[in-house]
Protein backbone atom coordinates (compact mmCIF):
# COMPACT_ATOMS: atom_id res chain seq x y z
CA UNK A 1 0.00 0.00 0.00
CA UNK A 2 1.28 3.43 -0.83
CA UNK A 3 1.49 6.11 1.82
CA UNK A 4 -1.78 7.78 2.64
CA UNK A 5 -3.83 5.54 0.36
CA UNK A 6 -5.95 4.08 3.15
CA UNK A 7 -6.45 7.52 4.67
CA UNK A 8 -7.59 8.87 1.29
CA UNK A 9 -10.00 5.93 0.88
CA UNK A 10 -11.43 6.52 4.34
CA UNK A 11 -11.85 10.24 3.65
CA UNK A 12 -13.68 9.33 0.42
CA UNK A 13 -15.82 6.84 2.37
CA UNK A 14 -16.80 9.61 4.79
CA UNK A 15 -17.99 11.56 1.77
CA UNK A 16 -20.09 8.57 0.70
CA UNK A 17 -17.80 6.83 -1.85
CA UNK A 18 -18.79 3.21 -1.37
CA UNK A 19 -16.18 1.85 -3.79
CA UNK A 20 -13.34 3.46 -1.86
CA UNK A 21 -14.90 2.16 1.35
CA UNK A 22 -15.15 -1.36 -0.04
CA UNK A 23 -11.56 -1.27 -1.24
CA UNK A 24 -10.39 0.00 2.14
CA UNK A 25 -12.23 -2.55 4.26
CA UNK A 26 -11.09 -5.45 2.06
CA UNK A 27 -7.51 -4.20 2.13
CA UNK A 28 -7.65 -3.75 5.90
CA UNK A 29 -9.27 -7.13 6.60
CA UNK A 30 -5.97 -9.06 6.95
CA UNK A 31 -4.74 -6.41 9.39
CA UNK A 32 -7.91 -6.68 11.49
CA UNK A 33 -7.70 -10.48 11.43
CA UNK A 34 -4.09 -10.34 12.54
CA UNK A 35 -4.95 -8.10 15.47
CA UNK A 36 -7.91 -10.25 16.53
CA UNK A 37 -5.99 -13.52 16.25
CA UNK A 38 -3.12 -12.21 18.33
CA UNK A 39 -5.65 -11.79 21.16
CA UNK A 40 -8.04 -14.70 20.57
CA UNK A 41 -6.89 -18.24 19.92
CA UNK A 42 -10.22 -19.65 18.71
CA UNK A 43 -10.40 -18.74 14.98
CA UNK A 44 -14.22 -18.52 14.89
CA UNK A 45 -14.30 -16.27 17.94
CA UNK A 46 -11.52 -14.13 16.44
CA UNK A 47 -13.51 -13.78 13.22
CA UNK A 48 -16.54 -12.67 15.24
CA UNK A 49 -14.34 -10.01 16.87
CA UNK A 50 -13.26 -8.89 13.38
CA UNK A 51 -16.92 -8.47 12.41
CA UNK A 52 -17.64 -6.56 15.63
CA UNK A 53 -14.70 -4.33 14.71
CA UNK A 54 -16.06 -3.80 11.19
CA UNK A 55 -19.42 -2.73 12.63
CA UNK A 56 -17.75 -0.35 15.08
CA UNK A 57 -15.55 1.11 12.35
CA UNK A 58 -18.67 1.66 10.30
CA UNK A 59 -20.50 3.31 13.18
CA UNK A 60 -17.60 5.54 14.19
CA UNK A 61 -16.50 6.46 10.68
CA UNK A 62 -17.39 10.11 11.29
CA UNK A 63 -14.95 10.29 14.22
CA UNK A 64 -11.91 9.51 12.07
CA UNK A 65 -9.70 12.50 11.30
CA UNK A 66 -8.07 12.01 7.85
CA UNK A 67 -5.12 14.14 8.92
CA UNK A 68 -4.10 11.30 11.24
CA UNK A 69 -2.88 7.84 10.19
CA UNK A 70 -5.71 5.35 9.79
CA UNK A 71 -3.96 2.16 10.88
CA UNK A 72 -3.68 2.99 14.59
CA UNK A 73 -7.36 3.92 14.55
CA UNK A 74 -8.34 0.60 12.97
CA UNK A 75 -6.05 -1.36 15.27
CA UNK A 76 -7.33 0.38 18.42
CA UNK A 77 -10.95 -0.38 17.52
CA UNK A 78 -10.19 -4.01 16.68
CA UNK A 79 -8.22 -4.47 19.91
CA UNK A 80 -11.17 -3.12 21.86
CA UNK A 81 -13.66 -5.46 20.20
CA UNK A 82 -11.32 -8.43 20.65
CA UNK A 83 -10.95 -7.68 24.36
CA UNK A 84 -14.73 -7.35 24.65
CA UNK A 85 -15.13 -10.76 23.01
CA UNK A 86 -12.55 -12.33 25.31
CA UNK A 87 -14.30 -10.91 28.37
CA UNK A 88 -17.67 -12.11 27.20
CA UNK A 89 -16.42 -15.59 26.39
CA UNK A 90 -14.62 -15.92 29.71
CA UNK A 91 -17.83 -14.90 31.48
CA UNK A 92 -19.72 -17.46 29.42
CA UNK A 93 -17.14 -20.12 30.16
CA UNK A 94 -17.84 -19.64 33.85
CA UNK A 95 -21.55 -20.33 33.36
CA UNK A 96 -21.55 -23.07 30.76
CA UNK A 97 -19.81 -26.36 30.17
CA UNK A 98 -18.98 -27.82 26.81
CA UNK A 99 -21.67 -30.07 25.33
CA UNK A 100 -19.07 -32.70 24.31
CA UNK A 101 -18.87 -33.95 27.85
CA UNK A 102 -22.43 -35.19 27.52
CA UNK A 103 -22.02 -36.88 24.12
CA UNK A 104 -23.84 -39.96 25.41
CA UNK A 105 -27.42 -38.87 25.81
CA UNK A 106 -28.91 -42.01 27.32
CA UNK A 107 -27.35 -44.67 29.53
CA UNK A 108 -28.68 -47.62 27.42
CA UNK A 109 -25.87 -48.54 24.99
CA UNK A 110 -28.38 -49.32 22.21
CA UNK A 111 -29.94 -45.89 22.55
CA UNK A 112 -26.87 -44.14 21.24
CA UNK A 113 -26.53 -45.99 17.96
CA UNK A 114 -28.63 -43.55 16.00
CA UNK A 115 -25.71 -41.84 14.40
CA UNK A 116 -24.02 -45.10 13.51
CA UNK A 117 -27.22 -46.31 11.88
CA UNK A 118 -27.59 -43.13 9.89
CA UNK A 119 -23.96 -43.39 8.78
CA UNK A 120 -24.46 -46.99 7.72
CA UNK A 121 -27.54 -46.07 5.70
CA UNK A 122 -25.64 -43.24 4.04
CA UNK A 123 -22.81 -45.60 3.17
CA UNK A 124 -25.19 -48.17 1.70
CA UNK A 125 -26.91 -45.63 -0.49
CA UNK A 126 -23.55 -44.22 -1.56
CA UNK A 127 -22.36 -47.68 -2.56
CA UNK A 128 -25.62 -48.31 -4.41
CA UNK A 129 -25.07 -45.15 -6.43
CA UNK A 130 -21.68 -46.33 -7.75
CA UNK A 131 -21.41 -47.59 -11.34
CA UNK A 132 -21.82 -51.36 -11.66
CA UNK A 133 -18.14 -52.11 -12.35
CA UNK A 134 -16.92 -50.04 -9.41
CA UNK A 135 -19.46 -51.61 -7.06
CA UNK A 136 -18.41 -55.14 -8.08
CA UNK A 137 -14.74 -54.31 -7.77
CA UNK A 138 -15.22 -52.74 -4.36
CA UNK A 139 -17.29 -55.67 -3.14
CA UNK A 140 -14.82 -58.30 -4.20
CA UNK A 141 -11.52 -56.60 -3.50
CA UNK A 142 -12.33 -54.65 -0.36
CA UNK A 143 -15.39 -56.07 1.37
CA UNK A 144 -14.78 -59.77 0.70
CA UNK A 145 -11.04 -59.12 0.74
CA UNK A 146 -10.32 -61.59 -2.09
CA UNK A 147 -6.87 -61.71 -3.70
CA UNK A 148 -6.84 -59.68 -6.92
CA UNK A 149 -6.37 -62.81 -9.09
CA UNK A 150 -9.49 -64.46 -7.67
CA UNK A 151 -11.49 -61.25 -7.84
CA UNK A 152 -10.42 -60.97 -11.47
CA UNK A 153 -11.51 -64.54 -12.18
CA UNK A 154 -14.91 -64.05 -10.56
CA UNK A 155 -15.73 -60.71 -12.08
CA UNK A 156 -14.19 -61.26 -15.49
CA UNK A 157 -12.33 -57.91 -15.15
CA UNK A 158 -8.58 -57.66 -15.66
CA UNK A 159 -6.44 -57.02 -12.56
CA UNK A 160 -5.58 -53.55 -13.83
CA UNK A 161 -9.24 -52.70 -14.43
CA UNK A 162 -10.11 -53.99 -10.94
CA UNK A 163 -7.45 -51.80 -9.35
CA UNK A 164 -8.63 -48.71 -11.21
CA UNK A 165 -12.32 -49.40 -10.45
CA UNK A 166 -11.63 -49.99 -6.74
CA UNK A 167 -9.60 -46.83 -6.50
CA UNK A 168 -12.30 -44.81 -8.24
CA UNK A 169 -15.02 -46.31 -6.06
CA UNK A 170 -13.19 -45.39 -2.84
CA UNK A 171 -12.54 -41.92 -4.13
CA UNK A 172 -16.20 -41.47 -5.12
CA UNK A 173 -17.40 -42.68 -1.71
CA UNK A 174 -15.01 -40.42 0.11
CA UNK A 175 -16.21 -37.47 -1.90
CA UNK A 176 -19.85 -38.29 -1.38
CA UNK A 177 -19.53 -38.88 2.36
CA UNK A 178 -17.65 -35.66 2.89
CA UNK A 179 -14.20 -37.10 3.53
CA UNK A 180 -12.74 -34.86 0.89
CA UNK A 181 -13.65 -31.39 -0.34
CA UNK B 1 -21.77 -14.69 7.94
CA UNK B 2 -18.36 -14.23 6.38
CA UNK B 3 -16.54 -11.00 7.07
CA UNK B 4 -16.28 -10.38 3.34
CA UNK B 5 -20.09 -10.51 3.07
CA UNK B 6 -20.41 -8.14 6.00
CA UNK B 7 -18.13 -5.69 4.21
CA UNK B 8 -20.36 -6.00 1.17
CA UNK B 9 -23.39 -5.10 3.26
CA UNK B 10 -21.68 -2.21 5.04
CA UNK B 11 -20.46 -0.68 1.80
CA UNK B 12 -23.71 -1.25 -0.06
CA UNK B 13 -25.72 1.10 2.14
CA UNK B 14 -22.98 3.63 2.79
CA UNK B 15 -24.23 7.14 3.47
CA UNK B 16 -22.04 10.25 3.61
CA UNK B 17 -21.22 11.40 7.14
CA UNK B 18 -20.24 14.80 8.46
CA UNK B 19 -16.78 14.56 9.96
CA UNK B 20 -16.85 15.12 13.71
CA UNK B 21 -15.18 18.27 15.06
CA UNK B 22 -11.68 17.70 16.48
CA UNK B 23 -11.67 16.73 20.17
CA UNK B 24 -10.07 20.03 21.18
CA UNK B 25 -13.01 21.89 19.67
CA UNK B 26 -15.50 19.64 21.39
CA UNK B 27 -13.84 20.29 24.74
CA UNK B 28 -13.84 24.02 24.06
CA UNK B 29 -17.51 23.95 23.10
CA UNK B 30 -18.43 22.20 26.31
CA UNK B 31 -16.23 24.48 28.41
CA UNK B 32 -18.00 27.48 26.88
CA UNK B 33 -21.35 25.89 27.74
CA UNK B 34 -20.22 25.19 31.31
CA UNK B 35 -18.84 28.72 31.71
CA UNK B 36 -22.11 30.16 30.46
CA UNK B 37 -24.19 28.01 32.82
CA UNK B 38 -22.02 28.83 35.81
CA UNK B 39 -21.95 32.49 34.78
CA UNK B 40 -25.76 32.54 34.73
CA UNK B 41 -25.86 31.07 38.21
CA UNK B 42 -23.40 33.66 39.47
CA UNK B 43 -25.48 36.39 37.86
CA UNK B 44 -28.61 35.06 39.48
CA UNK B 45 -27.12 34.61 42.93
CA UNK B 46 -24.57 37.42 42.95
CA UNK B 47 -20.86 37.30 43.73
CA UNK B 48 -19.88 36.74 47.33
CA UNK B 49 -19.18 39.92 49.21
CA UNK B 50 -15.59 39.09 50.08
CA UNK B 51 -14.56 37.71 46.67
CA UNK B 52 -12.11 40.49 45.85
CA UNK B 53 -10.33 40.17 49.16
CA UNK B 54 -10.21 36.40 48.70
CA UNK B 55 -8.82 36.46 45.20
CA UNK B 56 -6.17 38.92 46.30
CA UNK B 57 -4.67 36.14 48.41
CA UNK B 58 -2.27 34.18 46.21
CA UNK B 59 -3.13 30.94 48.01
CA UNK B 60 -6.85 31.27 47.44
CA UNK B 61 -6.37 32.39 43.86
CA UNK B 62 -4.03 29.47 43.22
CA UNK B 63 -6.57 27.07 44.67
CA UNK B 64 -9.32 28.47 42.50
CA UNK B 65 -7.14 28.36 39.39
CA UNK B 66 -6.23 24.75 40.18
CA UNK B 67 -9.89 23.77 40.27
CA UNK B 68 -10.54 25.56 36.98
CA UNK B 69 -7.47 23.89 35.44
CA UNK B 70 -8.69 20.50 36.67
CA UNK B 71 -12.01 21.09 34.93
CA UNK B 72 -10.40 22.21 31.67
CA UNK B 73 -7.85 19.38 31.60
CA UNK B 74 -10.44 16.74 32.47
CA UNK B 75 -12.76 17.96 29.71
CA UNK B 76 -9.94 17.91 27.16
CA UNK B 77 -8.78 14.48 28.33
CA UNK B 78 -12.32 13.11 28.06
CA UNK B 79 -12.67 14.43 24.52
CA UNK B 80 -9.29 12.93 23.55
CA UNK B 81 -9.96 9.53 25.11
CA UNK B 82 -13.31 9.38 23.32
CA UNK B 83 -11.32 8.91 20.06
CA UNK B 84 -10.07 5.42 19.43
CA UNK B 85 -6.59 6.35 18.25
CA UNK B 86 -5.61 8.88 20.93
CA UNK B 87 -3.12 7.83 23.54
CA UNK B 88 -4.45 6.63 26.89
CA UNK B 89 -1.88 8.96 28.47
CA UNK B 90 -4.34 11.82 27.92
CA UNK B 91 -6.14 10.44 30.94
CA UNK B 92 -3.25 11.61 33.12
CA UNK B 93 -3.56 15.24 32.02
CA UNK B 94 -5.93 16.37 34.80
CA UNK B 95 -3.90 14.66 37.51
CA UNK B 96 -1.36 17.44 38.23
CA UNK B 97 -3.97 20.22 38.68
CA UNK B 98 -6.20 17.79 40.59
CA UNK B 99 -3.40 16.91 42.99
CA UNK B 100 -2.54 20.60 43.35
CA UNK B 101 -6.17 21.49 44.02
CA UNK B 102 -6.75 18.77 46.61
CA UNK B 103 -3.39 19.43 48.24
CA UNK B 104 -4.18 23.13 48.53
CA UNK B 105 -7.51 22.28 50.16
CA UNK B 106 -5.74 19.98 52.58
CA UNK B 107 -3.11 22.59 53.30
CA UNK B 108 -5.89 25.13 53.84
CA UNK B 109 -7.42 22.82 56.44
CA UNK B 110 -4.13 22.64 58.34
CA UNK B 111 -3.73 26.40 58.17
CA UNK B 112 -7.27 26.82 59.48
CA UNK B 113 -6.58 24.55 62.42
CA UNK B 114 -3.70 26.80 63.34
CA UNK B 115 -5.79 29.93 62.74
CA UNK B 116 -9.19 28.90 64.05
CA UNK B 117 -8.49 26.04 66.43
CA UNK B 118 -9.78 22.47 66.41
CA UNK B 119 -11.49 21.29 63.28
CA UNK B 120 -14.75 20.37 65.05
CA UNK B 121 -15.46 24.04 65.63
CA UNK B 122 -15.34 24.75 61.91
CA UNK B 123 -17.85 22.17 60.78
CA UNK B 124 -21.26 23.19 59.68
CA UNK B 125 -23.65 21.75 57.15
CA UNK B 126 -23.83 23.23 53.72
CA UNK B 127 -26.38 21.40 51.69
CA UNK B 128 -26.27 24.30 49.27
CA UNK B 129 -22.89 23.18 47.93
CA UNK B 130 -24.15 19.69 47.32
CA UNK B 131 -27.35 20.91 45.73
CA UNK B 132 -25.54 23.30 43.43
CA UNK B 133 -23.01 20.73 42.26
CA UNK B 134 -25.70 18.15 41.61
CA UNK B 135 -28.21 20.48 39.99
CA UNK B 136 -25.64 22.03 37.68
CA UNK B 137 -23.04 19.27 37.56
CA UNK B 138 -25.38 16.49 36.51
CA UNK B 139 -26.74 18.25 33.41
CA UNK B 140 -23.24 19.47 32.50
CA UNK B 141 -21.91 15.92 32.77
CA UNK B 142 -24.82 14.64 30.72
CA UNK B 143 -24.14 17.29 28.07
CA UNK B 144 -20.48 16.30 27.85
CA UNK B 145 -21.30 12.61 27.61
CA UNK B 146 -23.85 13.32 24.91
CA UNK B 147 -21.22 15.29 23.01
CA UNK B 148 -18.75 12.42 23.47
CA UNK B 149 -21.17 9.54 23.04
CA UNK B 150 -18.94 8.08 20.34
CA UNK B 151 -16.72 7.01 23.24
CA UNK B 152 -19.26 4.28 24.02
CA UNK B 153 -17.74 1.57 21.82
CA UNK B 154 -14.18 2.72 22.52
CA UNK B 155 -13.37 3.74 26.11
CA UNK B 156 -16.64 4.40 27.94
CA UNK B 157 -15.54 4.30 31.56
CA UNK B 158 -12.53 6.64 31.59
CA UNK B 159 -14.56 9.15 29.57
CA UNK B 160 -17.42 8.89 32.07
CA UNK B 161 -15.16 9.51 35.03
CA UNK B 162 -13.27 12.36 33.38
CA UNK B 163 -16.55 13.95 32.33
CA UNK B 164 -17.85 13.87 35.89
CA UNK B 165 -14.53 15.20 37.19
CA UNK B 166 -14.60 18.09 34.71
CA UNK B 167 -18.13 19.05 35.74
CA UNK B 168 -17.46 18.72 39.45
CA UNK B 169 -14.25 20.77 39.30
CA UNK B 170 -15.88 23.57 37.35
CA UNK B 171 -18.93 23.56 39.61
CA UNK B 172 -16.64 23.84 42.60
CA UNK B 173 -14.83 26.75 40.95
CA UNK B 174 -18.21 28.33 40.28
CA UNK B 175 -19.33 27.80 43.86
CA UNK B 176 -16.27 29.60 45.14
CA UNK B 177 -17.41 32.71 43.26
CA UNK B 178 -20.68 33.19 45.12
CA UNK B 179 -20.82 30.78 47.99
CA UNK B 180 -19.39 31.93 51.25
CA UNK B 181 -17.49 29.21 53.09
CA UNK B 182 -14.94 30.37 55.58
CA UNK B 183 -13.13 27.21 56.50
CA UNK B 184 -11.13 25.20 53.99
CA UNK B 185 -12.27 21.99 55.59
CA UNK B 186 -15.82 22.93 54.64
CA UNK B 187 -14.77 23.54 51.07
CA UNK B 188 -12.92 20.26 51.01
CA UNK B 189 -15.79 18.37 52.57
CA UNK B 190 -18.66 19.83 50.61
CA UNK B 191 -17.00 20.50 47.30
CA UNK B 192 -15.23 17.18 47.05
CA UNK B 193 -18.18 15.45 48.72
CA UNK B 194 -20.44 16.82 46.01
CA UNK B 195 -17.90 15.80 43.38
CA UNK B 196 -17.86 12.26 44.78
CA UNK B 197 -21.65 12.07 44.79
CA UNK B 198 -21.62 13.24 41.17
CA UNK B 199 -19.02 10.62 40.27
CA UNK B 200 -21.16 7.99 41.96
CA UNK B 201 -24.26 9.07 40.08
CA UNK B 202 -22.38 9.02 36.80
CA UNK B 203 -20.97 5.57 37.36
CA UNK B 204 -24.50 4.39 38.19
CA UNK B 205 -26.35 5.97 35.29
CA UNK B 206 -23.68 7.14 32.88
CA UNK B 207 -23.09 3.67 31.50
CA UNK B 208 -26.57 3.58 30.10
CA UNK B 209 -26.23 7.06 28.63
CA UNK B 210 -22.96 6.30 26.93
CA UNK B 211 -23.60 2.70 25.95
CA UNK B 212 -27.03 3.23 24.50
CA UNK B 213 -26.60 6.46 22.62
CA UNK B 214 -24.68 5.16 19.59
CA UNK B 215 -26.87 2.05 19.30
CA UNK B 216 -25.50 -1.43 19.40
CA UNK B 217 -25.53 -2.51 15.77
Amino acid sequence: MSDGEWEAWMAAAQAGDSRAYDRLLRAALPLLRGVARRRIRDPAEAEDAVQDALLTIHRLRDTYDPARPLKPWLIAITERRAIDRLRRSSRRAGRESAIDEFGETLPDPLANQGEAKVAAAELRSAVAALPEAQRTALGLAKLQDLPLAEASARSGMSIGALKVATHRAVKALRKRLGGEE
Amino acid sequence: MRSEDLIGQLTADLTPVRRMAPPGWQALLWLALAAAAIGLCVLAIGLRHDLQARMALPFELGQWLASVATGICAALAAAMLARADRSAAWGLLPLPPLVLWLASLGWGCLADIVRLGPIEGQLETSWGCLRFTLLLGAPLTAALLLLLRHAGPVRPRPVLLLGALASAALCSAGLTLFHHLDAAVMVLLWHSGAALVLLGLVSLFGDRLLMRAPGSG
